[in-house]
């Protein structure tokens, strides 16, 4: 079942549907209040209708986003929510709920841009109330014990992802690189019961012993983008065994957080938890040091970072990651992509040379 | 702190300085320029900024080692950091002045060769660069003991604070002030406010000073006046015919950006508004034959303000107003001693870039009709996101509601690379043409997004 199939049987279970714009936000409270989250990435559209209303230095993810929603893409949708990412994301927020004439309820969530320790985690406490008397005031309110048992759903969730995330670093998962990004991608949609159910799913079918030839490397970047580079990194003999990317790996909680009898602030604190991330403040020395723990733990050969053109908080930290893990000695390539259909043939290129610097 | 760095310090300021601006001033006075007859008399109070500004950039360079210093973004609330004595610098304005210089993509290309990607905000390549190459058409700026930087005019200022926070190897103190869609809610009033207290603490440790209240209370008051009086520096575009442009506005704001909460900066304040008045009174134009009264949106082109402060007055348009130059006026009066988090919260927490585009299209809609303005210049300003996004349908949405002509043109605020004069100029000249034929046409006109006058 395609994406907008499954959002529309979603519907018909009675469930209504977010589209949610990146990067962070959380889940656990839509869910709790009935809705499906249906994230907005990288919609396959050039942006046609966009252009009109975006400057060509906006990012890709921005420009594609607009275009979705302009197209009627996002129909199935009830409400839209914007969690603050960065400057050009918070700026379409805006247009989109005050000058775009959209009649849905558009929301947004501002994850705080600095760990201020608990003056950082009562803000989140505090929105995520009032994130939740909005969503109230759309489709009433969470029945009782809705946001715990969510809660659990998440935490089933993330130990889903973490595992398959495990078997990939520790050479027990035989699945490419496409397959495996199909199957994480797909939580970008899926109802929590649906996701852990699947991630089980390709774990169980998926375990096995990768090829021995396959040169490992961790990924940072934002997405795995262009659509069918995975695919060519198959092709390649690339075996990612480890990311940092702002839509995947870069948003599972890699440690256990303990439960505790207040939800809110058990879901602030998890929230808080999340690897650094430039769209949040973390610094660059945090930064570094968390992909350099990806690749200890996966062995990996070397790192590739893959930008999205005109992405401000990933090209900012980029090249004092890239001189980090150099003194680490570690091998880094950075590739940059305007999220084209098909991978251009210079950055397949710049991959192969860079595979050969490492044989 | 060394007492030899804090002794050449104060000779500097006291007789160093002051005996080598006297000197450039003999020198300058000599030479006379010849009048350019399309403005009217040039305003006397730009020598006394002119040497204000070298004072700064000049005591900068010894103020390293004689006091602790801070290099600040522009909506940062500084006055905490004079109430413990710091020297602050601002690599925004910096980075304005390598723009007017158009030495900006000579230093940015230094941040470019260490791999900073030429999309980024050209300000903070410049600072980057700089940072890489000690290049500077000031002279030199001084170390940074701490960067200390708000979110609430970009967020690009945080990701550009961290990187010199790890290039330096100094600490960053962040103050995150959410940006608002809406009215500000209590608790996100309460996670400002709540910082800036925690700050105390951190610049205490710092500094190893204690805080002294007394002293902020001062500094905040200095602030806010400083601010009030650049606020009557701007109404009096309000006259027909304008007293100064807009491009004289980008030019004199450098003092309520950097020296903000110092007794100089309202002193100079004070100066610039008797002259502006006085001119007010005697009808002074600073474009004779005003025609056009023009708004300003976004960031100036500093590389660029000459020639195209001449192309306004060729065509008889003038400058009246500015959203920038109004953000620096716009919540100062916020600032209340009697409550100095809170209110300082708010005079930083809600300036117009940290609000939502409704919120931006009721201020131009309100600045449009204060000044009497029948036309609107958008700049497009590449590397700048959050001033930029958007633009396209404010345009539209101002052009249906006010009916005045608008036009976009595609520039950055310093790296001239990204410019072209030309196009600029036909843009502008169709624009000027299509403001002599009135109102009536001004939705067409404001059709298409960047294109077409």
């Amino acid at each position: 079942m395609g994406r907008t199939e499954y959002l529309i049987a979603q519907k018909e279970m009675g469930r209504k549907v977010a589209a949610v714009w990146p990067a962070r936000y959380p889940a656990e409270l839509l869910w709790a209040h009935g809705i499906c989250p249906a994230e907005v990435w990288d919609p396959p559209l050039e942006p046609e209708r966009a252009s009109g209303h975006l400057q060509p230095y906006v990012c890709g993810i921005v420009q594609r986003g607009l275009e979705l929603l302009l197209s009627g893409g996002l129909r199935p949708a009830d409400i839209l929510l914007f969690p603050h990412t960065c400057d050009s994301l918070q700026n379409l927020a805006t247009m989109v709920r005050d000058l775009g004439g959209e009649a849905r309820r558009c929301l947004f969530f501002y994850p705080p841009k600095r760990d201020a320790g608990e003056r950082a985690i009562a803000y989140l406490m505090a929105q995520l109330r009032d994130l939740s008397g909005e969503l109230t005031l759309h489709v009433g309110p969470m029945n009782a014990g809705a946001l715990e048992d969510a809660m659990e759903l998440g935490s089933q969730r993330t130990e889903a992802m973490r595992r398959l995330y495990d078997l990939r670093a520790e050479g027990r998962l035989s699945a490419g690189n496409a397959a495996f990004y199909a199957a994480v991608r797909a939580c970008e949609f899926l109802w929590p019961e649906d996701a852990v159910h699947s991630l089980h799913t390709f774990a169980k079918e998926q375990e096995g012993t990768p090829s021995d030839e396959a040169v490992p490397l961790v990924f940072s970047g934002v997405l795995p983008q262009p659509a069918d580079f995975m695919e060519k990194l198959d092709g390649l003999g690339v075996r990612v065994v480890e990311d940092d990317f702002l839509g995947c790996g870069r948003r599972i909680v890699r440690r256990t957080i303990p439960a505790g009898e207040d939800p809110w602030r058990v879901l602030a604190e998890r929230m808080q938890a999340l690897p650094p991330c430039c769209t949040q403040g973390a610094s660059v020395g945090d930064r570094t040091n968390f992909i350099l723990e990806l690749v200890r733990r996966s062995r990996a050969r070397g790192v590739v970072i893959l930008d999205v053109k005109f992405c401000e908080p990933e090209l900012f930290d980029a090249p004092l990651i890239v001189a980090g893990l150099r003194e680490s000695g570690v091998p880094v390539l950075i590739l940059e992509t305007e999220m084209e259909p098909r991978t251009p043939a210079g950055m397949l290129t710049r991959m192969e040379a860079f595979l050969e610097t490492l044989s | 702190m060394s007492l030899r760095d804090k002794v050449r310090y104060r000779m500097m300021k006291d007789v160093g300085l002051p005996a080598a601006m006297g000197i450039d001033r003999l020198r300058k006075a000599r030479r006379v320029r010849p009048r350019d007859p399309l403005f009217g008399p040039p305003l006397e109070s730009s020598g006394a900024l002119k040497n204000l500004m070298m004072r700064h950039y000049g005591l900068a360079r010894y103020a390293e080692g004689a006091m602790p210093v801070a290099w600040v973004t522009s909506g940062a609330p500084v006055e905490l950091l004079r109430a413990f004595g710091f020297y602050t610098v601002y690599p925004e304005n910096h980075g304005a002045v390598c723009g007017a210089r158009r030495v900006a993509p000579d230093i940015c290309a230094e941040a470019e060769a260490a791999g900073f990607s030429q999309d980024l905000c050209s300000y903070a390549r410049i600072d980057i660069g700089h940072a890489l190459s000690g290049k500077t058409p000031v002279g030199k700026l001084p170390r940074p003991d701490l960067l200390f930087c708000t979110n609430n005019i970009c967020q690009t200022i945080l990701y550009w604070f961290k990187d010199l926070s790890h290039m330096y190897g100094i600490p960053l103190i962040v103050l995150d002030t959410p940006f608002l869609y809406g009215e500000p809610a209590a608790a996100t009033m309460d996670y400002v406010s709540g910082q800036i207290r925690d700050m105390v603490t951190a610049l205490e440790r710092i500094t190893g000073k204690p805080f002294d209240e007394a002293r902020l209370a001062e500094v905040l008051e200095s602030s806010r006046r400083g601010s009030e009086l650049w606020g009557k520096v701007l109404a009096t575009m309000r006259h027909r015919p304008a007293p100064m442009t807009i491009f004289d506005a980008f030019v004199h704001l450098a003092p309520v950006v950097s020296l903000r909460g110092l007794p100089v900066c309202e002193r100079y304040y004070e100066g610039l508004l008797a002259e502006l008045e006085d001119r007010v009174e005697r009808n002074v134009a600073a474009v004779p034959g005003e025609r056009h009264r023009l708004m300003w949106d976004n960031i100036a082109i500093w590389f660029a303000l000459k020639p195209m402060s001449r192309f306004f007055a060729e065509n008889g348009c003038v400058g009246v107003a500015g959203t920038y130059t109004n953000a620096w006026a716009e919540t100062a009066h916020h600032l209340d001693l009697k409550d100095p988090w809170g209110s300082m919260a708010r005079a930083y927490g809600l300036i117009f870039l940290n609000r939502d585009l409704e919120y931006r299209l009721d201020l131009m809609a309100r600045i449009a009709a204060e000044y009497a303005a029948d036309g609107l210049v958008l700049h497009s300003a590449r590397s700048c996101k959050p001033y930029s996004v958007g633009q396209y349908d404010i345009r539209r949405k101002l052009s249906e509601r006010l009916g005045i002509r608008t036009v976009v043109i595609e520039a950055d605020m310093t790296d001239f690379r990204a410019y072209s004069e030309e196009q600029a100029k036909t843009r502008l000249a169709a624009f000027f043409e299509s403001l002599e034929g009135g109102r009536d046409g001004a939705a067409a006109a404001a059709g298409g997004g960047g294109s077409g006058a």
